[in-house]
């Protein structure tokens, strides 16, 4: 009888009786033995209180295992590069590439499962990885599906239609776990779609709500348009993961480029939302305030780079904010509760902008927009910054951004009045990669770090952690890992993973030893210290 | 007139690295991306079979003569018709089969006629022309620079013989002869602003620059440079040999810099200077 009650019960609440792989509440906490969505927590900040690796003891710093991708080429790509960030949970690490889903064994580098997709199009430029629910995993294939699979064996549980990729979509973002919500974001800018970003059902992937990057006809912000088919063409894409503070209940995105991309002569005005950052009610999907980083882009300035959240005090005053090391060369601090500008100054020279306004909004030169003959810029194609994650350290206070240098001409090729598709092209001059450490405060360069130069353009490379081990992990751009010294940039330790480091790095407690993880082409590292603490 | 010399940059190798560090290294995995024609760019964008062009010369005349009216000479929509070229129907589209029924059977709802005289070919030709109109506005594969020659051929000589300092190291009838011949417009631009961007001979891989490595005990080692970061110099000598030299605060790293000119000149530039410039050096055949 007893046994039959046990069975019962069990029978009654099979979601009891089964464990979870990742509560959503373990995301509010900052990560020590996990690392649980792509920037580690919702601030964005990727920096870890962890501590027994450190700057006393970085020269024990050794390799324990490394994962190499089997021999694969992407559709128009080639090799692929790791541009995920490993979610890490239950001591499994699981990461991305596009079409494929890997689960490895943190302990040992040995692969678990592996999903493979076959797109029918989309862009295999690279994939930023997965958002993890409960037992539940989610990643977005090239060609706009939304995919759930079982974290246990990698067995698919359902897929979602999130965006056409016949009309020049594609999807590389990282899904964000938020309470009961996955946020999807999408890219897109050959065929001039707009941009959005949705929120689905765990359960069920469903749309919650949807923001659509452009206002609607009944907004006042259409009128940063000239007309309906501009507005409705008019991009903004959402294509990597944002910021969320759980106490205001905002989301913080950016919003990339409008289109046409570099013809900007059909779509007269500011264009908003894109190339913002934007504060979305988390409950509702609804705006609550807008900063647009270039007003009436003309020149692939996406502003997706992270919204990076920081707790500090300024001006005697504890401040909500909210940094970015902007692709369009200004670094931005903005008070998140509504928007207002704190800070709005270039980390690198540039000739685009006259100047900001009165809400701290850069001003566009005209003169430098691209014209059919040319026109000179001070900014590399790839932008002063791109996609590769930044981080902030709260004891130095420093923003950490891997930053280019460089001259760029902009090239005008439609010049009908109508342009289409992107509109004209940028063509790269000479081009010089630093590491940059930015006060928060002043957006005063601190210190800053040049690489040798090598004649790259700027669409990719390492990402950044932080550590209170007062370290600093990241790549140059002759394929060394490398810790640095917050506070002053200097090397303290390297290893060649041979190829640039490609994705953001990691670290996370396991059996009580922290293990710092990172990409770097085709290939996955982890490096503990060679005596781990007893 | 002196040529200028070769530049050399200082570097201290545990230090920060000082701007006018400068080499032609190979690194292992990010290699300038070569620009991509329409095929490589069709590929990577996903578009699917690209279009027949007799068939879109076809469409073409067939497009002017009945569908031009409403939808505009280039498709992107008129006063009474949509624009075609953004069109969820075109863009699904596979040799005509949702075109093809569109044009037949007009959409008399929304005003648009039938086409029904069409033959099952030329609604396909149609649907080609229209594609063809898709991949030259997605695929900036096919995209060209059109007429970059606006500035004023004399004011870009007086530039290069007196405020850029151009005849310092190159002359037009030595290093630059022809080389209006030799490189389209658009390249040349790109080329004289900065060489290494785009080699003025039309090589893609530049020569390895020569470094000069001074040991703690003063010895020093030239070769030609084949990777340099902040802890090695890998480089040949001039007898072949290899030699990579790990790097301390007491090891000085000098590599030769030739573009440094190149450089300063990209702050000094107005964009009349350099379409000027490339106004003359266009005139150099």
């Amino acid at each position: 009888m007893k046994l039959l009650l046990i069975a019962v019960v069990l029978l009654a609440c099979p979601k009891i009786s089964h464990s979870q792989l990742l509560d959503p509440h373990k995301l509010l906490e900052a990560p020590t033995d996990t690392w649980p969505t792509y920037n580690g927590d919702y601030s964005g900040r990727r920096h870890s209180s962890l501590t027994q690796i450190n700057s006393g003891n970085i020269s024990s710093l050794a390799l324990t295992w490394f994962f190499r991708l089997p021999n694969l080429t992407l559709r128009g790509v080639g090799a692929p590069e790791i541009k995920s960030t490993p979610l890490m949970v239950g001591g499994k690490l699981f990461f991305t590439i596009p079409n494929h889903v890997y689960a490895v064994d943190a302990r040992t580098g040995q692969q678990i499962w592996h999903y493979e997709w076959h797109d029918q199009g989309g862009h295999l430029i690279g994939n930023r990885g997965v958002g993890i629910y409960r037992d539940w995993l989610y990643f977005l294939a090239p060609d706009g599906w939304l995919i759930s699979l079982n974290t246990k064996d990698g067995k698919e549980r359902w897929r979602k239609k999130v965006a056409d990729e016949k009309l020049q979509y594609f999807t590389t973002a990282a899904p964000m776990v938020v309470g009961d919500r996955i946020i999807v974001g999408v890219g897109g800018d050959a065929m001039d779609v707009p941009g959005f970003l949705e929120s689905r059902d765990p359960e069920t992937g469903d749309v919650q709500w949807r923001w659509n990057s452009e206002p609607a006809a009944t907004d006042p912000e259409a009128k940063t348009w000239p007309d309906e088919t501009a507005r409705e063409h008019g991009g903004g894409m959402t294509w990597l993961p944002g910021t969320y503070d759980p106490e205001l209940k905002l989301l913080y995105w950016g919003t990339g480029n409008p289109n046409p991309v570099y013809a900007g002569q059909g779509r007269v005005g500011d264009n908003l939302w894109t190339c913002s950052i934007v504060a979305l009610h988390i409950d509702t999907g609804k705006l609550a305030w807008y900063f647009q980083a270039s007003p009436h882009d003309t020149h692939d300035w996406d502003n997706v780079e992270t919204p990076v959240l920081i707790d500090a005090t300024i001006d005697n005053r504890p401040r909500k904010l909210l940094a970015q090391a902007a692709r369009n060369g200004y670094f931005f601090v903005l008070d998140r509760t509504n928007g207002k500008s704190l800070v709005s100054k270039p980390f690198v020279p540039l000739n685009w902008s006259r100047g900001v306004d009165a809400r701290g909004q850069p001003i566009p030169d005209p003169k430098k927009a691209p014209t059919p003959d040319g026109s000179l810029l001070t900014i590399p194609p790839g932008g002063a910054t791109n996609w590769p994650p930044p981080s902030f350290d709260p004891e130095t206070k420093l923003f950490f951004v891997q930053a280019t240098r460089g001259y760029s001409l902009a090239y005008l090729t439609d010049t009908d009045p109508r342009p289409e598709g992107y509109g004209g092209s940028g063509r790269n001059l000479w081009s010089q990669r630093e590491l940059d450490a930015i006060k928060i405060d002043t957006g005063e360069i601190a210190w800053s770090h040049p690489f040798p130069h090598q004649n790259l353009q700027g669409l990719g490379g390492p990402g950044i952690l932080s550590t209170d081990g007062r370290l600093l992990f990241t790549g140059d751009f002759a394929g060394n890992f490398v810790a640095y010294a917050p506070g002053n940039g200097k090397a303290l330790w390297h290893f060649p993973v041979v190829r640039v480091v490609s994705n953001g790095p990691e670290t996370y407690l396991l059996d009580g030893r922290q293990y710092i993880i990172v990409g770097a082409g085709d290939t996955l590292f982890a490096f503990a210290l060679i005596s781990p603490p007893r | 007139m002196t040529r200028t010399p070769f530049v050399f940059a200082f570097v201290t190798a545990l230090g920060l690295l000082p701007f006018a560090l400068h080499a032609q290294t190979n690194p292992p995995a990010q290699r300038p991306p070569a620009r991509r024609g329409p095929e490589s760019t069709r590929e990577f964008l996903g578009l699917g079979t690209p279009p027949d062009p007799q068939a879109a010369e076809r469409g073409s005349k067939l497009y002017s003569a009945n569908c031009g009216f409403c939808h505009g000479a280039k498709a992107t929509g008129g006063d009474t018709g949509p624009d075609l070229v953004r069109s969820t129907v075109v863009l699904h589209d596979e040799k005509g089969n949702l075109i093809g029924p569109v044009v037949h059977d007009g959409r008399p709802s929304r005003g648009m006629p039938a086409f029904a005289a069409f033959t099952p070919d030329q609604l396909r030709d149609v649907a080609e022309f229209l594609h063809l109109r898709v991949e030259l506005a997605a695929n900036r594969g096919t995209y060209k620079i059109g007429d970059i020659v606006t500035g004023n051929a004399a004011a870009g000589e007086r530039y290069f013989n007196s405020e850029g300092g151009c005849r310092g190291c190159h002359s037009p009838t030595g290093d630059l002869a022809h080389v209006g011949s030799r490189l389209s417009p658009p390249d040349l631009q790109q080329a004289f602003l900065y060489p290494e961007s785009r080699s003025l001979s039309g090589a893609s891989e530049p020569l390895p620059a020569v470094v000069k490595v001074t040991l703690n005990s003063g010895q020093q080692l030239t070769g030609h440079l084949r990777s340099l970061d902040e802890f090695h110099a890998v480089f040949t000598d001039d007898q072949g040999e290899f030699h990579s030299v790990a790097l301390d605060a007491n090891t000085r790293v000098d590599v030769e810099d030739k573009m440094t000119a190149h450089r300063q000149l990209l702050d000094k530039y107005t964009d009349a200077d350099m379409h000027n410039l490339t106004a003359y050096l266009v005139t150099l055949k």
